[in-house]
């Protein structure tokens, strides 16, 4: 399989008043097409931080990032957007779902940057609240739904687009062990349908989904998964 | 697809005004009372306008008056009204001059207008404003008699006792016949009527129906030997050519020195209607003062709302950057909102103006006519969308800045 994701002495410092906080110091990552990583470590290890980097949320203060054989560090603002928007659905631990719009418009929401029709947005969003099994909960607004059913919409707005990537941020975070369950089957199943899917998380169960497990500690990549 | 993004900003910028709808709406307050000063303003001024445009026009056309006075003072000094008031008479003699000499205008007549009271048996009509002019004059204003006729050249050689009514007075004298040949009183003074004037309606609330024509010859009898300056009304389809010409032949008549200023005034309907919007764009640059200023403290009051707005929804900003929004996308969208919410103020605003300024019509009894002039409509409208992107754009561009990491960890 091809190399979709190459990450080479990422460093990442943060400013912190007077003084600066390494986040990353020297990061090395391959992650090929179509693979199930877990990303693992203890609060503070630079979890996040690498999630929004491999995310294209931020980018590093040094060393080489390439995605797809492009190179991220070197992107502007809107050439970061347009990777987002292609290649990248985001799951967060909150949901993060607009409040004032039913579920299926949160589901369109990726759509509207890509320039999709309004009536096709509507109909794919549909399709993919199905696909999640939510196809009854389409007109709900996020706080007519349980936790469970929200991580559901807000993996179907992650897939919107059809990116190549699906972040997962603490997916489960917010929800019991059944409702956890229940998304991460769902994410095992995008991996078997060839997405290549990223969980970060600081739970044994919810990593162990993962085929290949990085672990994360102080910064740096402690041994190989 | 760019037009289906911009149809998706403006849902988005309606879901989120609806959703702070009281908000929304006080936000929204100053432009509309800055729109609807604008739209009352604009739609009285052009009511008066058209109102004194038409009253105007009722004076005659091309009609200009020779008087010894200007009809508008404008800014002048004790010393030039002492000048004003030294002038000379303006007399028959000069109706005749201009008559003779006057090549660019075809009618001239003189014009001694006085107050008085006529009678008719018992029946009695106020203040009429009696005329004295001559046969020519009825061409000049381009009025004609409804019955009868009018003076005569030889009316006036004979100085006869003919009086030509006007609507009013035939009203309260004549209430059930035919006036013609009848005879009316003024000052104990017997005349014959020989017409009746078509009807022409209001002046600014005054009536010009309230008039008699008689020969001036036989008006000397009423102005006694106290001599006053008369008017001379002159019809002239070139309106500069004709004062031209009558400043030549009345200077000259009048002996006045090349180096000395004109000893009488041209006045007309046109220079009154000037004079007149000379005055409301005064009103009108004062009142655009204050709209203006009403529209900055409400442009001011959405600029905070927009801001406390991103900073409410710092999350979704996150959020959409994180699914591929770009920072000109976030952008538009913030900035659509607040143009949405100016221009609801502007329609507001406009409704308000608009019905504010039916009532006035309505008060002033028709005398101030209903109008609204489309362009202060875009020009209101205008107004509003400048003012949303003016102040939209600040928390707009706050919002587009913010980093998506940063807005996705705000809490």
């Amino acid at each position: 399989m091809s190399e979709l994701i190459k990450m080479k002495d990422v460093t990442k410092v943060y400013p912190l008043g007077e003084t600066e906080v390494q986040a990353l110091r020297g990061v090395d990552i391959s992650i090929k097409k179509g693979e199930f990583i877990s990303i693992i470590g203890p609060s503070g290890s630079g979890k996040s931080t690498l999630m929004h980097i491999i995310g294209c949320l931020d980018v590093a203060t040094a060393g080489s990032y390439s995605l797809q054989g492009k190179d991220v560090n070197k992107m502007n603002e809107n050439q970061l957007a347009d990777i987002r928007k292609e290649f990248i659905g985001f799951v967060f631990q909150d949901f993060y779902l607009l409040p004032d719009v039913p579920a299926w418009y949160n589901v369109s929401l990726p759509m509207i940057y890509n320039r999709v029709a309004p009536r096709e947005r509507k109909e794919k969003a549909i399709s993919i609240l199905e696909n999640v099994g939510l196809g009854d909960r389409v007109n709900h607004l996020p706080n007519q739904l349980s936790g469970g059913e929200r991580q559901r919409v807000a993996i179907a707005r992650a897939l919107a687009n059809e990116p190549e990537i699906i972040i997962a941020d603490e997916p489960t975070g917010n929800l019991d062990s059944v409702r956890g369950e229940e998304i991460l089957k769902i994410l095992s199943d995008l991996y078997e349908k060839g997405k290549t899917i990223i969980i970060v998380s600081h739970e044994k169960y919810v990593a162990e989904q993962g085929k290949r497990k990085i672990y994360l500690k102080d910064g740096r990549v402690d041994g190989k998964g | 697809m760019f037009r289906g993004f911009l149809i998706e900003i403006l849902r988005s910028a309606i879901e989120s005004i609806k959703a702070n709808k009281l908000r929304s709406l006080l936000t929204t307050l100053g432009i509309v009372i800055g729109v609807m000063t604008v739209i009352g303003v604009m739609s009285v001024i052009s009511g008066l306008k058209k109102n004194v445009a038409t009253s105007f026009s009722q004076l005659g056309a091309n009609v200009l008056y020779v008087d010894k006075y200007p009809w508008f003072s404008g800014h002048r000094s004790r010393e030039e009204w002492n000048k004003i008031r030294k002038r000379d008479n303006l007399e028959i003699k000069e109706v005749q001059a201009l008559k003779e000499y006057g090549t660019s205008f075809k009618y001239v007549s003189p014009l001694i207008q006085r107050r008085l009271n006529m009678e008719r048996g018992e029946k009695e009509a106020p203040e009429v404003e009696i005329h004295g002019t001559s046969e020519d004059f009825a061409r000049i204003i381009n009025q004609d008699v409804n019955l009868g006729r009018f003076l005569s050249k030889d009316d006036i050689i004979y100085k006869r006792h003919v009086c030509i009514l006007g609507h009013d007075v035939v009203n309260t004298l004549f209430p059930e016949e035919n006036p013609i040949g009848n005879k009316v009183k003024i000052q104990g003074r017997q005349f014959n009527v020989i017409g009746i004037l078509e009807e022409r309606g209001e002046m600014m609330g005054h009536s010009m129906d309230n008039i008699a024509i008689i020969p001036f010859t036989t008006m000397a009898e009423f102005t006694g030997r106290r001599r006053r300056s008369i008017t001379i009304a002159i019809y002239a389809e070139n309106e500069e050519e004709a004062r031209e010409e009558i400043r030549w032949i009345l200077r000259s008549t009048r002996n006045v020195k090349p180096e000395e200023e004109d000893d009488f005034s041209i006045n007309s309907s046109e220079a009154m209607i000037q004079q007149f919007n000379q005055l409301t764009k005064t009103i009108f640059l004062i009142s655009i003062a204050i709209a203006a200023i009403s529209l900055v403290v409400g442009g001011i009051g959405i600029m905070n709302i927009m801001l406390v707005s991103v900073s409410e929804r710092t999350r979704e900003i996150g959020v959409r950057k994180a699914i591929g929004a770009k920072s000109s996308e976030i952008l538009g969208q913030f900035l659509m909102e607040s143009v949405v919410i100016c221009l609801v103020g502007g329609f507001l605003g406009i409704f308000l103006g608009a019905t504010l300024t039916k009532l006035i019509s309505i008060m002033s009894n028709g005398n101030l006519p209903f109008h609204i002039p489309i362009w202060s409509i875009f020009l209101g409208f205008g107004f509003c969308c400048s003012i949303g992107v003016f102040f939209g754009y600040y928390p707009a561009r706050k919002a587009s800045k913010l980093s998506p990491v940063e807005a996705l960890r705000y809490e």
